[in-house]
C-alpha cells in the first residue's frame, strides 16, 4: 500500500479555498479552507450548510467549482481513483439493495474495491462481524431493520481496508439504542482499527461525545475548526441539588467567588479550574446540607455556535446537557 | 443487540489487508460478471431465476427438437435456418428476456440507490454502463448463440463426410455473426430504455412497449405497403421502423436468403445498414449519456 501521508501531522483531509456552485448559483461551498488532522472529526452544521457537498467533492464524485482539496495526501481532482481505494464512503440515504443477503452484497463492494475474490469474501465477512451482523447476514437485506441496514452499510464502507472513513450522517432513522450502538462502533472503528474518520452530522449533542476534533459549517463556510477539548473546555458545569438550604448554599458559593445559577430543581455552578470542584465540595461539607445530586454537565455544542455570552439562558432553552458521570 | 455484541466485536481485532489491490480493468471485469449472473438471476432468490431460464429454455427448444428430427429422419437435412433461426419465436422470446431481464441489470440499482456506492470506488463514471452493457450482450449472446450451437451439433453430429460439415459451418458462421449484431443492437437499446427508472414495473413496461410497439407497428406498415398497389416503398420504409426488422433487413442486406419479416430489400439495403448504426448509437450513445447524468446524491 502506498502512503502519501507520512506523518501523523499532515491533515488526512485539506480544502484550500474549495468552492462549489451548483447551477442556478446554490453557493454551497464558499471558499472553505480547513484542514482536518488524523482521528476522528466531526462535520457539523445545519441541513444545507454543505457537509455532503463536502464529501462528495472529496471523493471525487463532485467537481468543485474553485479552489483545491487533497484526501490522504491525494489530489481530488486528478487522483480520485487513489482516493477512493483508500477511502470507505457511507452515504446518508438508504443504499442497499432489498433482495440481496449481506454477505453477497458487501462481498461484491470489496470487489469493485479492488479485492480479489476470496480476499473479498474473507474481508465482507470480517466487516459484516465488525459492525456487529452474524447469522443475519445470509439474509435478504429487505428484511433488516433500520438499525441492521446502517451496519451493513458501514460493513461496504470498511470492507476495502479504508484509511478514512467518510460517514454522512450514520446515526439517522436511528431509535436512541440504535445512535449509542453506531457511535459505539465508529468509536472503535476509529480507536482500535486506527482508521481516521469524518463524520457528518447535524446532531451536535451526539457526535460530540466520541470525536476528536470538530469542524463547524454554516452555509458553506467554515465556522470553526478545533479539538472538542477547547471547544467545549470553557464549558464545564457542575449540577447540584440539595434536599434543602438551596439558597444558604447559593450564598455561600457567591461569596466564595462562583456564581450559582438556579436550574431545575438545583444550582448550576460554571467550573473555571479544578480548585472550584473542592470549593464546592467545601461548601457542602461546612454547611452541613443533605446532597441530593452532584453532576457534572457540558453544554451541548449547538449551544456554543448559538449563544455562548448567557449561559445558563441559552442552557434552559436547549434542555438537557450531557449527562457526565 | 449491541451491547450484547459489543464485547464479541471487540475481540475478534482488525485486521488491515496487505494483499493485493486489482485495478480498474480488473474491477470492470468483475462487475460485468456479477451482472451477467444477475440477467440470469443468480445471486438471488429462485424467483428471479424463473423467466430468463424459461425463455433460455423456450429458445433452445427448437434446436433440439431440430436435432431429433434430424436423428430419426432418413434424409438428415436441417428443418431450420442459421440466420433467421425460428423468427418469430426467436422475437418473442427476446422481447421477454429484455423486457424481464433488462431492468435486473440496471433498474435495481438506480431503484435502490446503490450508484454511489459504485461510483465512490475506484472506477470511473464510464465504467458502470460499459461493465453493465457488456454483461448484458453476452447475456443475449447466450441467449442467441447457445440455440444456433445446438443446431450446429445436432446436425454435425449425423453428418458423416468432412464436407458436409464444412458446408454446414460455412452455413452457421453467417448466423452466429448476425448474432452478435443482434445482441449488440438489442442490449444497448434495451438498457437505455431499462435504465430510464428505478421502478421496475415502469422499466419493463418501456422495454417491452418499445420493442413490441415499433414491431407492430412496422410488421402492419409493411403488410399494409405489400398488399396495396405501389406500397413497395412504404414497406420498405416500415422495415425501419423496428429494430427487428432492421436486423432483418440488415440480414437479406448482407445476402441472407431466408425468408424474413421484411420484403426483399434490394438496393436500398443499405438504409437497413444505416438505420442498424443509428440504433446502435441511440442505445450505446444514450446509455452512457444517461449514466453520465445520473446523480450520485
Amino acid at each position: 500500500m502506498v502512503s502519501n501521508v507520512t506523518s501523523t501531522q499532515q491533515p488526512v483531509i485539506a480544502a484550500g479555498k474549495l468552492t462549489k456552485r451548483y447551477q442556478g448559483s446554490v453557493l454551497a461551498l464558499d471558499e472553505l479552507t480547513v484542514a482536518i488532522p488524523a482521528g476522528i472529526t466531526a462535520l457539523v452544521g445545519a441541513n444545507g450548510a454543505g457537509k455532503s457537498t463536502l464529501i462528495k467533492i472529496l471523493l471525487g464524485l463532485l467537481p468543485a467549482t474553485s479552489g483545491s482539496a487533497t484526501v490522504l495526501g491525494y489530489d481530488c481532482v486528478t487522483d480520485g481513483s487513489a482516493i477512493r481505494t483508500h477511502t470507505g464512503y457511507m452515504p446518508e440515504h438508504d443504499c442497499l439493495p432489498p433482495d440481496t443477503s449481506a454477505t453477497e452484497f458487501v462481498t461484491h463492494l470489496g470487489r469493485m474495491s479492488g479485492l480479489p475474490a476470496t480476499a473479498a469474501k474473507e474481508r465482507a465477512a470480517d466487516s459484516l462481524r465488525h459492525v456487529g451482523l452474524y447469522e443475519e447476514r445470509y439474509r435478504q437485506i429487505g428484511t433488516y431493520s433500520t438499525g441492521m441496514k446502517q451496519r451493513v452499510k458501514l460493513a461496504q464502507a470498511l470492507v476495502g481496508d479504508p484509511r478514512l472513513l467518510l460517514l454522512d450522517e450514520p446515526t439517522n432513522g436511528l431509535d436512541p439504542a440504535g445512535r449509542s450502538a453506531m457511535l459505539d462502533l465508529i468509536t472503535r472503528i476509529g480507536s482500535e482499527f486506527g482508521i481516521s474518520i469524518l463524520v457528518a452530522s447535524h446532531l451536535l449533542g451526539e457526535i460530540e461525545q466520541i470525536c476528536d476534533h470538530l469542524v463547524a459549517l454554516d452555509g458553506g463556510r467554515l465556522l470553526r475548526a478545533d479539538t472538542i477539548s477547547s471547544i467545549t473546555r470553557s464549558s464545564e458545569f457542575l449540577l447540584i441539588e440539595v434536599d434543602e438550604g438551596g439558597e444558604l448554599l447559593a450564598d455561600e458559593l457567591g461569596r466564595r467567588g462562583l456564581a450559582p445559577v438556579a436550574y431545575q430543581r438545583g444550582l448550576l455552578v460554571q467550573l473555571a479550574d479544578d480548585a472550584d470542584h473542592d470549593t464546592v465540595r467545601d461548601v457542602l461539607a461546612d454547611l452541613g446540607l443533605p446532597l441530593n445530586r452532584l453532576e457534572q454537565r457540558r453544554h451541548r455544542l449547538e449551544e456554543l455556535f448559538s449563544d455562548v455570552g448567557s449561559e445558563a439562558v441559552a442552557y434552559e432553552a436547549k434542555g438537557a446537557a450531557d449527562v457526565r458521570g | 443487540m449491541s451491547a450484547d455484541n459489543a464485547g464479541v466485536i471487540h475481540n475478534i481485532g482488525y485486521r488491515a489487508y496487505q494483499g493485493q489491490r486489482l485495478g480498474r480493468a480488473e474491477i470492470v471485469r468483475a462487475l460485468c460478471w456479477y451482472s451477467l449472473r444477475s440477467a440470469f438471476g443468480f445471486g438471488r432468490g429462485a424467483k428471479a431465476k424463473i423467466v430468463p431460464v424459461l425463455t433460455f429454455v423456450v429458445m433452445c427448444a427448437p434446436a433440439v427438437i431440430s436435432a431429433v428430427v434430424i436423428a430419426l429422419s432418413s434424409n438428415h437435412t436441417r428443418p431450420i435456418s442459421y440466420d433467421t433461426y425460428v423468427s418469430a419465436l426467436r422475437i418473442l422470446v427476446l422481447i421477454v428476456f429484455l423486457a424481464a431481464q433488462a431492468p435486473d441489470v440496471v433498474s435495481r440499482d438506480l431503484r435502490s440507490h446503490t450508484l454511489p456506492l459504485y461510483f465512490a470506488r475506484p472506477i470511473k463514471r464510464i465504467d458502470y454502463p460499459a461493465a453493465k452493457l457488456a454483461a448484458f450482450i453476452i447475456a443475449l449472446l447466450a441467449m442467441i448463440e447457445i440455440p444456433l450451437l445446438i443446431l450446429y451439433l445436432g446436425t454435425v453430429s449425423q453428418l458423416h463426410s468432412g464436407s458436409q460439415i464444412w458446408h454446414e459451418t460455412k452455413a452457421l458462421i453467417p448466423g452466429l455473426l448476425l448474432g452478435v449484431a443482434w445482441a449488440v443492437l438489442l442490449g444497448g437499446l434495451g438498457l437505455l430504455f431499462a435504465s430510464f427508472s428505478g421502478r421496475r414495473a415502469y422499466a419493463t413496461g418501456a422495454v417491452a412497449i418499445f420493442f413490441f410497439m415499433t414491431l407492430t407497428l412496422a410488421r402492419v406498415l409493411i403488410q399494409i405497403g405489400q398488399e396495396s398497389v405501389g406500397g413497395a416503398g412504404l414497406a420498405k420504409l416500415a422495415g425501419l421502423i423496428s429494430p427487428f426488422t432492421v436486423l432483418d433487413g440488415l440480414r437479406q442486406w448482407l445476402g441472407g436468403t431466408s425468408l424474413g419479416i421484411v420484403p426483399k430489400p434490394g438496393g436500398d439495403g443499405v438504409l437497413y445498414g444505416l438505420m442498424f448504426v443509428v440504433f446502435l448509437v441511440v442505445g450505446v450513445g444514450g446509455l452512457i449519456l444517461r449514466y453520465r447524468k445520473v446523480g450520485v446524491a
